[in-house]
């Protein structure tokens, strides 16, 4: 494809002082401002393969670095234009100066997914794709990661490719009944359509189901420690993060201040706060504290009240657990390595409708199952089986509209509606899988009616 | 320059695309020439003798609502009248005619030869005269050069036309007919961008060889549908068809004989339309059918002649004759004409305006199958766009552009300027997004008002029509306001027939939602003082508009939903060339086109899927950066 395209240069790692620094380049003048850095006119690098040059300092010998240059040649790169790597040591202030020779020379700095979008542009990849270029850089977990790569590769595409054809195979006998009425064109058996259209409509849902687990992948949770002084909500805090952050005393409201960690979660990424503990009192300092825990606890997913097991419940205790009840909530009952924890204690005060876990945050006994039963009330456990997951709202909100279009076609053909009325939910099922991957496919179904039936008199 | 006569508009080809273009320009009251190679064959039908169809017949109904002529044409000289689909939907019923060949060339010329400011001229045209980009006049092959500001190609299947019959190739327009050879070159010395289609059509047949009993009979319509909503009645008496197939022994000596088709020997380049296919192309992509249907139609009263539709081929004559005598009951039957296939050049329509105006040259408009489409209607509905913008330009009065969600021919003319086209394109109902709002019945209700004030409908027909949409109107406020209880006598009876429970009350627009509910019930049920005026045919059209009105409510929202970003606004300092990504093709169309709006973009001519979401990422960015 001739483009008018200018090239364009960004640096690909991340800001800071680091190992290396990759420079990426993509435009029709890559390689010309290669050649210029590495002051050799004939470079001609090998696509696909890295060759390890000087870069000089323009007009002078002075060499600024030693650099991996890796050649993708147009159109198979990512880009689908020229595109050029140079790795290079990562000191930010040689990785600012480079760029600035490469801006002298007739490049633009790119702005923000600019690559993607001139990959987008150049079909090399499909809107849900470049979605999933996006979810990559921005997932927080491996899971996440692994998500946002399997998307990448078009396996959302691919999934609802079969779904697709499958739809136009219902869609094609109907639509050439209509219009090729003259042709000696077989009998629609309703019924095996209908069959047809209800299995289409469970798998979409089935795809449809998996955004639950989806989008605490790519959003993640916000969890909430609540608990009166030293009932060892920092210990727990430190347990599930494996770190340690807070800062751990005897010393009844040592936490003051609210403390945010994200952890991951059996891949989810989960916000944890600690609050300080929940404890009337006229310290000024520890009272903006308290106002802060009541609103970290309204803003979150799930609020993990922490009692201590080895002690009876107090006021406190009890005021606390009044005030979690109305939010989706777990019940984290401390300290089982003590003598006097007692079990039954929680059981003689908490209604049943709260999840009560045994655990010591001491000894680490009972941390995995906080950590299944933070993650239970928002996903079953499919995320650590390896299924495609739907992780983007819009796809989700199109799934359904798929879904929904479906059922109603469904029912018009269970009651033997003339053709057109039962082609109107088809047709929207068809366009809004289009809208996940980008394509709108009006010429499909013409073309499906005439691989498959003899038409024309 | 010295010009031999002058006119204001000039139509080229007197096919069905031409006839409407040149009524149109000159009852719009421009001075309009007709220039045909051959004033004998005014409206000729060079394939199947037969108007409308599916999608088709909506066409004609559209011109007609806008003031064309074919519906008229055809209602007076259609000789089998049938409305196909009758079983299912108003949306997709559509009207088909055979036509008596002859008669229909003969009542078209009478009816151009009857318009005031029209005048018809033979000779063929060897070359546009531009100047300054602007068309100024056609020089004819005999010298004679004609001035017109506005110039409509309408040369079908004539631009550097070539017939094929086995290995056998002549340059021809038709069989029996030259070519347009030094047009074409014209064309392409102007730049156009041209490529080359293919069509074909069956061999026809001596009616008094054929043995008739062998095939099952296909009989007209006993209450013909015209085209026209001004035909009143079908005149012309009305005639069978007959159906018939083909064998495995007629399969197996078309396969035998492949090296004999010029589409198998690679000899025709050009691409053929694939709902169109010939019975060579049929027995090879379908070989599993053991047998392909054929019809027999008489192509007019007064003649022998009988076109044996679905056997288009280009195999040589000779084996032609051998083939169609292996079909059962036309083992003695003769050949009058043999099939043929013809290749032609077309100019890529993604040069043209919504208008059919060439970008490239001011006052050059193109029609029917020079834009790539295929089909009588197609060309016939491009024909009266382009006489009337022809007219309207010259005349310095607003074009005229008919949008998808109103008409078939909007649809027509926007895929074409928007997706060109890689095969002959033919209008279906499914290209179009809102194809419940475009029935055949109503395409008065959609465009007639257009055509008034275009001042190509007169008193009479307008008059007409205002009755009408009263009457309907009325007609609807009865069915939604005449309700039946449970407690009424007749209820009980409708229940019972229909089978099913009706709820406590029921409007009769709501029972006619109901399966198996038929007009004539309604009909029924009505109240007695408007029964005996009843019209059926306005009562259809009321029921159609209740049974589809919640649809079409529900497919406008998700269609906006679609579109939401049409309104998105693109700065009038737009700089294109600054977005990468976007070809030079692209940038090119973009700027010529200046659009206003993201849907505008959206429209313009030859823009991919591609460079529009570029551009709509773009638009995005700079409101967010904004």
């Amino acid at each position: 494809m001739p483009t008018n395209a200018d090239t364009i240069v960004a640096l690909s790692t991340p800001q800071g002082r680091s190992g290396i620094g990759v420079i990426r380049l993509s435009g029709p003048n890559a390689l010309a401002i290669t050649r210029a850095l590495v002051q050799e006119k004939d470079f001609s690098p090998q696509p696909n393969h890295a060759s390890l040059k000087n870069i000089l300092a323009p007009k002078s010998v002075e060499i600024l670095d030693q650099a991996l240059i890796t050649y993708f040649k147009a159109p198979h790169s990512f880009t689908g234009e020229d595109v050029i790597e140079l790795s290079c040591h990562g000191s930010p202030v040689l990785l600012r100066y480079l760029i600035d020779v490469i801006l002298a020379l007739d490049a633009r700095a790119a702005g923000p997914g600019e690559f993607t979008l001139r990959a987008l542009a150049h079909g090399r990849l499909n809107l849900s794709q470049a979605e999933a270029v996006r979810d990559l850089i921005d997932a927080q977990t491996h899971a996440a990661v692994r998500q946002a790569a399997r998307q990448l590769k078009g396996e959302l595409s691919a999934r609802l490719q079969p779904i697709k054809d499958t739809l136009l195979e219902i869609i094609v006998p109907l639509e050439s009944s209509l219009e090729f009425v003259e042709d000696d064109l077989p009998e629609i058996a309703a019924d095996q359509l209908y069959q047809k259209l209800s299995s289409l409509a469970r798998r979409i849902d089935t795809l449809a189901a998996t955004f639950r687990s989806g989008r605490l992948l790519k959003d993640g949770l916000k969890v909430t420690l609540a608990g009166r002084p030293n009932v060892g909500k920092s210990s727990i805090f430190n347990g599930l993060l494996s770190l340690d952050r807070a800062i751990v005393t005897e010393i009844p409201g040592t936490t003051r201040d609210s403390l945010s960690e994200l952890v991951s979660l059996n891949g989810v990424p989960v916000l944890l706060t600690d609050t300080a503990g929940v404890r009337s009192s006229d310290d000024k300092i520890e009272s903006l504290g308290v106002e802060r825990a009541r609103r970290a606890i309204a803003d979150a997913d799930l609020v993990m009240a922490v009692l201590d097991g080895s002690r009876p419940l107090t006021p406190e205790d009890e005021e606390m657990l009044a005030e979690v009840r109305d939010f989706v909530h777990l019940i984290a009952l401390n300290k089982s390595d003590l003598a006097t924890f007692d079990a039954n204690m929680a059981a003689r005060v908490i209604d049943g409708a709260s999840k009560v876990i045994i655990i010591s945050a001491r000894t680490g006994a009972g941390l995995d199952d906080l950590r299944a039963a933070i993650l239970e009330p928002f996903a079953s456990t499919e995320i650590h089986e390896s299924g495609l997951l739907i992780t983007d709202a819009r796809h989700f909100d199109l799934l359904r509209r798929t879904q929904e279009a479906l059922l109603s076609s469904g029912e018009l053909l269970k009651l033997r509606a003339s053709e057109e009325l039962i082609l109107v939910g088809l047709y929207d099922a068809l366009r809004f899988l289009g809208q996940i991957t980008g394509e709108t496919t009006p010429d499909d179904v013409l073309s499906r009616i005439f691989a498959t039936f003899c038409i024309g008199k | 320059m010295i010009f031999d006569e002058v006119f204001d508009v000039l139509v080229i080809g007197a096919g069905h695309a031409g006839c409407e273009a040149a009524s149109a320009a000159a009852r719009l009251g421009s001075q309009t020439a007709l220039v045909t190679i051959n004033l004998d064959l005014i409206g000729q039908m060079s394939c199947n003798p037969a108007i409308g169809g599916i999608a088709k017949g909506h066409l004609v109904r559209e011109m007609d609502a806008l003031g064309g002529i074919m519906g008229r044409v055809i209602d007076r000289t259609g000789i089998q009248f049938r409305l196909l689909n009758r079983s299912r939907g108003p949306a997709v019923q559509s009207p088909r005619a055979q036509a008596d060949r002859a008669l229909y060339r003969k009542e078209m010329r009478r009816m151009l030869e009857a318009t005031p400011n029209l005048h018809l001229r033979q000779g063929l045209v060897i070359d546009l005269i531009v100047e300054n980009g602007r068309v100024h006049g056609v020089e004819l092959q005999d010298s004679r050069r004609l001035r017109a500001q506005a110039v409509v190609v309408a040369t079908g299947t004539f631009l550097n036309g070539l017939i094929h019959t086995g290995r056998r190739t002549y340059m021809a327009g038709r069989a029996g007919e030259p070519a347009s050879i030094e047009l074409a070159e014209a064309l392409k010395r102007l730049g156009f961008p041209v490529g080359r289609l293919k069509t074909g059509t069956p061999p026809r047949l001596d009616g008094r060889s054929i043995d008739w009993d062998a095939f099952e009979p296909q009989p007209a319509d006993e209450r013909p549908v015209p085209f026209s909503f001004s035909t009143h009645k079908i005149e012309q008496p009305q005639i069978t068809c007959y159906v018939g197939y083909t064998t495995n022994d007629v399969h197996d000596a078309i396969r035998a004989n492949l090296h004999e088709s010029p589409l198998y020997s690679g000899q025709i380049k050009g691409v053929g339309p694939r709902y169109c296919p010939s019975i060579e192309d049929k027995v090879v992509k379908f070989a599993g059918k053991d047998r392909h249907q054929l019809f027999l139609e008489p192509e007019g009263h007064d003649t022998n002649e009988v076109y044996l539709n679905g056997f288009s081929t280009s195999l040589p004559a000779e084996l032609q004759q051998e083939l169609v005598h292996l079909i059962p009951g036309l083992e003695e039957s003769r050949i009058i004409r043999p099939g043929y296939a013809i290749e032609y050049d077309y100019v890529d329509p993604r040069e043209l305006t919504p208008y059919l105006e060439t970008v490239r040259i001011k006052g050059l408009f193109h029609a029917g199958q020079i834009n790539g489409t295929t089909g009588y209607e197609e060309a016939g509905c491009q024909g009266l766009i382009a006489g009337i913008n022809a007219a309207l330009s010259l005349q310095g009065r607003e074009p005229l552009r008919l949008k998808r969600e109103e008409s078939y021919i909007g649809v027509l003319i926007d895929d074409l300027i928007t997706q060109g086209v890689d095969e002959p394109y033919r209008i279906f109902t499914s290209r179009a997004e809102f194809r419940l709002a475009l029935r055949y019945d109503n395409a008065d209700t959609r465009l007639q008002s257009y055509g008034r004030d275009l001042g190509l409908i007169g008193d009479s027909d307008w008059d007409r029509f205002n009755s009408r949409r009263d009457r309907i109107a009325l007609l609807r406020t009865a069915l939604d306001r005449t309700r039946y209880k449970r407690s009424d006598a007749v209820y009980a009876s409708l229940s019972h027939t229909l089978g099913i429970d009706l709820g406590d009350s029921i409007t009769l627009s709501q029972l006619a939602q109901r399966p198996n509910v038929s007009p004539h019930l309604i009909k029924e049920l009505l109240p007695p003082f408007i029964q005996t005026e009843i019209d059926i045919t306005d009562l259809e059209s009321a029921l159609a508009d209740s049974l589809y009105k919640g649809y079409i409510e529900a497919q406008r929202v998700t269609f906006n939903r679609l579109n939401q970003h049409d309104t998105l606004i693109i700065p009038s300092d737009f700089n294109y060339r600054a977005i990468s990504g976007l070809s030079h093709e692209m940038v090119e169309r973009l700027e010529r086109s200046q659009p206003r709006t993201f849907g505008h973009a959206r429209r313009t001519p030859g823009l991919t899927p591609a460079a529009l979401s570029t551009l709509l990422i773009q638009l995005n960015l700079q409101k967010q950066a904004a």
